[in-house]
């Protein structure tokens, strides 16, 4: 791999599921050799110096990561930007000076004092690019820094990373899988291929006209491209909804209603999107919807039942959940008995096929431990995991987070498969090009209310 | 569920809020160690009493913090004497005073004394600590532990990153639950949940390593955002200590 990016420039990065893009994120920081044990050959420098001496503690590089939740460290947000700044041994004046500064760099100023854990996903995320910014690094890494944003949240983080670009003080690089915001601020554009080889690296048009097959072949997304056009929905013969929720409330102990005066009515073969700001009760609604938590108030029926009220063993045949983040439901050690957990033996058959066809081969992926996985890997086995059971009700929260365009297009086609066979499915989503492949009915989920919502 | 303590802002510019996180614990730890020397019921009621009022007035912890703050302690402090009362070895003594007989236990004044008093150490103990907590923040206790009293680095900051994943893990292990329910497994314990929440644990706190490494943490010396000096309500808690102290000797 060989590319060079002059100083001020940005540079977009993009790769399928596996490609390295992430290993790259760490050569630039200087923190490979720390992280990952392999071989390193070939030459990397930043502003003249190998990132390996300590480009770490001389600010040269600030990174962001995906995730916000793990890379703020301290109980206030100003101690938070000021925590890189002391490690490089500001003077405490130049922090005092810096700081404020870098806060409204990030449309932060107000919250200087708040807790990191209070602020929205969105607002964590700028706070983190904060951090980065403050010791005024020459080169910015951002890897997938809006994937767990919701639209506001991403637009806000993409307005602010294009001013930053436009001062041409820092030279960028954003890594990226879904790339219809980021390609605008490009100047040049690296695609890896599968095997962590280059694709192709140059201008953003130029890379598109003469490299776009290529790299959509190799999975990778492009910008605004191939839309498929939604199937037009079956039209089902029963009448009666598999689902019902009715009056339902739900609220922490101590806490304000979460969700309230919720009513939903879902057939089977349905094909439903929740749409709506991060904390709206998205995730809350499908976790009632299966029985996983129990309504305050109101109530929810699943063919008939309370589910929250079901047998396990019963409930997981009637109602499947697929979580968003799927290292948080793995139980066990290898992906073969992550798989097989709780399956009947006349439903292991089916599940080896359905892995198979998500990517997952067991004769490749049997031994291997879930946790150590790509996170696009991850997450189609915990979609197998679910699957694997033939729920009647399928509700995934962010199903196509982190997802490169083969896996999405094989989560696509299972779950328009499961559709037809009569399956309903609830996908809590930001993804609005999933929304139009996919649903035929958007409910929008806003502040705890539901707006029924009509044909997507 | 584990929940994390917010502090009003009144309760963080008091004086208490203000003084050194550092000698409040020294304090704290002083008068622990008093109290177990002691085996009489009056001087840890004094203790936890002037705690209190002193966390009240001084400390701006509204009344109904503190309530609730001790709301679980008093069911412990309740088995604790309970327990600590009936299995006393003064009640076999024959010419112990007896109090109560309840069926084959037979209760005695020395033994009820000194369950009372065990018990009101323990009110002392948890009024000490509420106390502590609802006037100190964090960062505060972290940066002056740095600062004031030399506590490395790497295992404050590393401490105070682990505190602000405390909520996180709680909500690891209700969707390791439910993930186990969901998938059809009976029951909503498992020992396998542990492993799962320990995994979780390790590749968070790798993460969250990582993301420090990568802003330069421990590449060399630091300087502080956040100077902590001692202050005049350092001496005023001193005062305050001392003044409870020669109360406590007063009384006994």
């Amino acid at each position: 791999m060989s590319f060079e990016v002059p100083a001020g420039a940005t540079l977009l990065v993009v790769g399928p599921s596996g490609s390295g893009k992430s290993t790259l994120v760490l050569a630039l920081a200087g923190l490979l050799a720390r992280d990952v044990p392999g071989d390193w050959t070939g030459e990397l420098t930043i502003a003249g110096r190998d990132p390996r001496e300590r480009s770490a503690a001389s600010g040269e590089v600030g990174v962001v990561f995906q995730d916000p939740e793990s890379q703020l460290v301290m109980d206030r947000a100003e101690d938070d930007v000021a925590f890189g700044l002391e490690n490089r041994g500001w003077p405490r004046d130049g922090m005092r000076a810096r700081v404020p500064e870098a806060l409204a760099a990030v449309g932060l100023t107000g919250l200087e004092r708040r807790r990191p854990t209070t602020l929205s996903g969105g607002q964590q995320q700028r706070l983190a690019l904060a951090g980065a910014l403050a010791p005024r690094p020459a080169v910015l890494v951002l890897d997938e820094p809006t994937a767990n944003l919701d639209p506001d949240g991403t637009a806000a983080f993409f307005e602010r990373l294009a001013a930053l670009r436009g001062a041409g003080e820092t030279t960028i690089v954003l890594v990226e899988h879904r790339v219809d915001r980021a390609w605008p601020l490009a100047d040049h554009v690296l695609a890896i291929g599968a095997d962590g080889g280059p694709i192709a690296f140059g201008a953003p048009d130029e890379i598109l006209r003469r490299h776009g097959g290529r790299i959509e072949a190799e999975g990778i997304w492009l910008p605004g491209r191939a839309r498929g056009a939604a199937p037009a929905r079956p039209i089902s013969a029963s009448a009666a909804p598999f689902v019902v929720a009715r009056d339902l409330e739900f609220c922490y102990p101590g806490g304000a209603p979460v969700l309230s005066g919720v009513d939903l009515a879902i057939e089977p073969g349905e094909r439903v999107a929740l749409m709506g700001p991060n904390g709206s009760g998205k995730t809350t609604l499908g976790r009632l919807l299966v029985g996983l938590l129990r309504p305050t108030a109101g109530q929810v029926r699943l063919g008939g039942d309370d589910p929250a009220r079901m047998p396990a063993a019963d409930l997981a045949r009637r109602a499947g959940y697929v979580f968003q983040d799927p290292e948080r439901q793995f139980l066990a050690r290898t992906v073969e008995d992550e798989l097989t957990l709780g399956l009947r033996p006349d439903e292991r058959d089916g599940a080896g096929e359905l892995m198979t066809s998500l990517g997952l081969a067991l004769d490749r992926f049997a031994a291997r431990s879930p946790y150590l996985l790509s996170g696009g890997e991850q997450r189609r086995l915990s979609l197998a995991c679910i699957l694997a059971r033939r729920p009647s009700l399928l509700v995934l929260d962010e199903p196509t987070f982190g997802q490169d365009r083969r896996g999405y297009e094989a989560l696509l086609a299972i779950l328009r498969e499961r559709v037809a066979a009569g399956t309903a499915v609830v996908a809590a989503t930001h993804d609005e090009r999933f929304v139009s492949d996919f649903a035929d009915r958007v409910v929008e989920v806003r502040e705890g209310r539901v707006t029924p919502g009509g044909a997507a | 569920m584990i929940q994390r303590i917010d502090l009003a802002a009144a309760q963080l510019d008091s004086i208490l809020g203000r003084a050194s996180p550092l000698l409040k614990l020294g304090v704290a730890i002083g008068w622990f160690v008093g109290l177990f020397l002691t085996t009489e019921i009056g001087p840890p009621l004094f203790v936890a009493g002037c705690v209190l009022l002193l966390g009240w007035l001084v400390g701006r912890v509204p009344a109904m913090t503190l309530a609730r703050g001790l709301a679980p302690l008093w069911l412990a402090a309740l088995t604790i004497g309970l327990f600590n009362g009936l299995f006393h070895p003064a009640n076999t003594e024959p010419l112990a005073v007896e109090v109560a007989r309840i069926g084959p236990f037979r209760l005695t004044e020395p033994a009820l004394v000194a369950a009372a008093a065990l018990a009101a150490r323990v009110v002392a103990i948890v009024a000490v600590g509420v106390v502590f907590a609802q006037t100190t923040d964090p960062t505060h206790l972290v940066d002056a532990l740095v600062q004031q009293g030399r506590v490395p680095e790497r295992f404050a900051y590393g401490a105070l990153a682990a505190y602000q994943a405390i909520p996180r893990f709680a909500e690891d292990l209700t969707t390791l639950r439910q993930a186990r329910r969901i998938r059809g497994l009976p029951g909503s314990w498992h020992p396998r949940l542990l492993v799962g929440l320990l995994v979780l644990a390790i590749r968070h706190g790798d993460r969250v390593a990582l993301a420090m490494d990568a802003r330069g943490f421990g590449s060399g010396p630091r300087t502080r955002y956040r100077r902590v000096r001692w202050g005049w309500p350092d001496v005023l808690v001193v005062v305050g200590a001392v003044a409870v102290l020669v109360g406590v000797l007063g009384l006994s």
